[in-house]
């Protein structure tokens, strides 16, 4: 990624990272977004994929293959439909990476979205890394009872706040005046 | 005894009058709020007739639900609270990491909410 990168929260380097793996796959926003399925039938491939590297019966304190498995479809087909219904602008580009490492996982996806909506995401980025998470998770909705607002906002905040997973997102001006958007998420193997 | 179920292509969600229960199973990633307006809807009548007494919401059979179900249960659970007709009673399966992690949450936004991960 070009060093004109804004990145808030845990942000990792990752060009030439050691790996057991790794995974890249590019999708369509639009198609995913039309397909909608197909969110969560590539986060259950990738899921299911993934966690093959860890044994059935791990040590204690480690997530087994059936939990890893599960947390990584939860978050994939998070992050897949953020994708898919935030990506704005002429790039409809998605891409899916994965690093696996002995101890940890980090999923990358970028989407695009045109400029106006950076500082908006970011925002919430900004009240998400600093806030605290049961506290919030309570007001988000509380609020959105009160104001019957239809959004929800929890997808980033259950991942976090259930599953201990830390995230990292980068800004990056990109052709046709777009803005990339690339989404880090942290899974630790040692259980939450 | 009436039945009222809603059915997707991954998903079966029904009230059974019965034992008062709204049973969840399969997958539910359902894309938007208009999506879910029909599970919603289905809850809220369980709730009225169960006014008065208890309901059920089982899991057990649920593998997955995304953020926006999971924020739709969440609500419904809050205006369960704010009416306070019916004794609420969540059902979930240990063996599903979600359940273990997440359906607690539900007692914090109602405290009276009895769960129990079988
Ligand atoms: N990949 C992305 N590209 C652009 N904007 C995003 C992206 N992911 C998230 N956002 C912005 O961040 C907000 C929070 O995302 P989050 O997944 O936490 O909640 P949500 O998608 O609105 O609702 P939910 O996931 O609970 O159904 C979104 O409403 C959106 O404005
Ligand atoms: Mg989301």
């Amino acid at each position: 990624m070009s060093t004109a990168t804004e990145t808030l929260g845990a942000w990792e380097d990752l060009a030439g990272a050691a790996a057991l793996s790794h995974q890249r796959m590019d999708l369509d926003a639009a198609q995913l977004e039309q397909y909608w399925r197909r969110c969560s039938l590539s986060a259950d491939f990738w899921s299911r994929y993934t966690a093959l590297f860890v044994p059935g019966d791990a040590p204690r304190g480690r997530l087994s293959q059936n939990n890893l498995a599960h947390v990584l479809s939860y978050l994939l087909n998070e992050l897949f439909e953020n994708c898919a219904k935030f990506s704005d602008g002429p790039i409809r580009t998605v891409r899916y990476e994965c690093v696996v490492r002995p101890d940890d996982l980090v999923f990358t996806l970028t989407n695009h979205i045109a400029p106006e909506r950076q500082p908006g995401f970011a925002r919430f980025v900004g009240e998400l890394l600093s806030a605290d998470l049961e506290a919030l998770y309570i007001q988000r909705l509380e609020e959105s009872v009160e104001s019957g607002a239809g959004g929800s906002g929890l997808g980033y905040l259950t991942l976090m706040k259930d599953y201990g997973i830390r995230f990292g997102f980068g800004f990056a001006p990109a052709a046709e005046g777009s803005v990339a958007v690339t989404v880090q998420a942290h899974v630790q193997l040692e259980e939450h | 005894m009436t039945t009222d179920q809603i059915r997707g292509d991954e998903y079966q969600v029904e009230y059974d009058s019965g034992s008062s229960t709204v049973r969840f199973q399969g997958t539910v990633r359902l894309q938007t709020t208009d999506d879910y307006a029909p599970v919603n809807e289905l809850l809220l009548r369980a709730h009225d007739a169960a006014a008065g007494g208890q309901l059920s919401l089982d899991f057990r059979q649920l593998q997955f639900l995304n953020s926006s179900g999971i924020s739709m249960v969440s609500k419904f659970v809050i205006g369960a609270r704010k009416r306070d007709q019916v004794r609420l009673t969540v059902l979930g399966n240990r063996d599903i990491y979600w359940q273990q992690k997440s359906l607690g949450n539900l007692q914090k936004l109602w405290p009276n909410v009895q769960i129990e991960i079988l």
